[in-house]
């Protein structure tokens, strides 16, 4: 896990956890999470990759700018996970062209 | 900057470039393009860059007709190889009425007698060529597969980079402050950095056209008023045609690399050279969108803008040598249309300036009829 547990002027309540998937996988978050903040502290560090380069994309602005974390969310293409709420059971893939409309 | 020019053009938009162009491979040497900012940085770089045969009046399906053929070419005319993006996936237009539908069924009829293979189509066919289309909201559509778009940045490029092979000057940041004559005739121009002296100066000033021509003295019959698009984030490819619906004021097109445009005009608006944005485009269109095609409802916006439309009674261009004074001509009045007739207009105009006879016959798109005598029909196929 790449959460901070202990900080010396923070402190961080027990959250919920919520359940989610991505690339099929399941995976484990917390209540209030981002989708990429939940991704992160599973590890996930490669959200997609550049439609032309291939290059991997990662986190990168964190307030919804850049265009960095654009995943398919639900089947929904080129959502900013940065700065979405991750819920319950949400379906997350990696996104490595320019999405398909649903 | 030259001092004496054959010819000056006013404007470097696509219309003045294809002018000149044409001037020059026809033979005519010393051509000064006159831009107020750079070229392209009016309507031209603001447009849809549409190109449909698809019209109710003949003369603009012959007109873009040729500028089709030409699009076609455009790379061994113009002897370079700058990518225009021709997308040549058709224009699919929809009626939303039983009376439009009908108007469509004469104008393919139209365009079928001009050698345009445009086709009628019932909703069904419509809906089976672009499946993201409410085909509830349609009465039937027609369609033609030489229709397309172009990339509008490209093609300036490859007709500047044609003027600079033929040695025409384009004087960028420069404003035309007068228009000199004598005794009936033009004798050259006044700009913000010298005069030049030019029997021939023509106006392809777009949005400013009428501003120009009374630097001249002359009233032209023609106002502007801007139209608006926004451009959304790209997304794999879903449309290949264009659609447009008149009814619904509305044209809407999947660029190349990926993002949807659309765009249109309010005649509501003032006329005036304003080219600012709206957040009432931005609300309305998206109604519309959302209606038409409700899967695109997911796009996210990117941005907005608007450009010019210089707008004629009748919707059509006005291509002539002005009356009251020889050598002063008129290439403006497109409607929305001057992209994709820009071909035609740099053929028929230099034709008009060297005295040889146009290939399509443009008589009746002279100024003169505005004054009464021999209107011509309102073409009614506009967005």
């Amino acid at each position: 896990m790449n959460r901070i547990e202990n900080h010396p002027i923070l402190t961080f309540p027990e959250r919920k956890e919520i359940a989610f998937r991505f690339n099929g996988t399941d995976m484990i978050g917390r209540e209030g999470d981002t989708i990429a903040a939940a991704l992160h502290a599973s590890g996930v560090k490669v959200l997609g990759h550049h439609f032309k380069s291939h290059r991997p994309r990662g986190f990168y602005c964190a307030i919804g700018n850049c265009s960095s974390c654009l995943m398919v969310v639900n089947g929904v293409p080129n959502v900013r996970v940065c700065v979405e709420r991750l819920e319950e059971g949400m379906d997350v893939r990696q996104q490595d062209d320019k999405g398909v409309l649903p | 900057m030259k001092r004496t020019a054959d010819a000056v053009i006013i404007g470097g938009g696509i219309s003045g470039l294809s002018i000149a162009v044409h001037l020059a491979q026809k033979g005519v040497r010393n051509i000064v393009i006159l831009e107020k900012r750079f070229p392209g940085s009016g309507a031209t770089g603001r447009c849809g860059a549409g190109i449909r045969m698809q019209w109710g009046v003949e003369l603009n399906c012959l007109l873009s007709k040729f500028s089709v053929d030409y699009f076609e070419h455009i790379n061994d005319i113009l002897k370079n190889d700058v990518d225009v993006e021709f997308w040549q996936g058709g224009y699919l237009i929809g009626a939303k009425t039983k009376e439009e539908a009908a108007q469509f069924k004469a104008n393919v009829s139209l365009q079928n007698r001009l050698g345009i293979d445009s086709v009628y189509l019932s909703a069904k066919e419509a809906g089976d060529m672009m499946p993201h289309l409410d085909t509830s909201k349609i009465k039937a559509a027609t369609f033609c597969g030489r229709d397309g778009h172009l990339n509008p940045f490209r093609t300036v490029q490859a007709f500047a980079r044609a003027a600079a092979d033929l040695g025409i000057d384009i004087e960028k940041y420069t404003t035309v402050t007068d228009i000199f004559s004598e005794s009936g005739r033009v004798t050259g121009v006044r700009t913000d950095k010298g005069d030049i002296l030019a029997p021939v100066v023509v106006n392809a000033a777009g949005g400013w056209a009428k501003a120009v021509a009374d630097l001249a003295g002359v009233e032209l019959p023609v106002y502007s008023r801007r139209h608006q698009i926004l451009v959304t984030e790209p997304v794999e490819p879903l449309q290949s045609a264009m659609f447009m619906g008149f009814a619904w004021n509305i044209y809407i097109q999947q660029v190349p690399h990926g993002p949807f445009i659309m765009g249109r005009g309010d005649t509501s608006e003032p006329t005036d050279l304003r080219m600012t944005s709206s957040w009432q485009f931005l609300e309305q269109m998206s109604q519309t969108v959302m209606t038409l095609m409700p899967s695109l409802s997911r796009l996210k916006v990117i941005r907005q803008w608007a450009g010019l439309y210089n707008m004629t009674a009748d919707a059509q261009p006005i291509y002539a040598e002005t009356p009251e004074l020889q050598g002063f001509y008129l290439a403006c009045g497109f409607s929305g249309h001057g992209f994709m007739l820009a071909p035609a207009t740099g053929q028929l105009m230099s034709q008009l300036i060297l005295g040889e006879t146009p290939d399509i016959d443009i008589s009746s798109l002279h100024i003169d009829r505005f004054k009464g005598e021999t209107p011509l029909p309102q073409e009614s196929s506009v967005v």
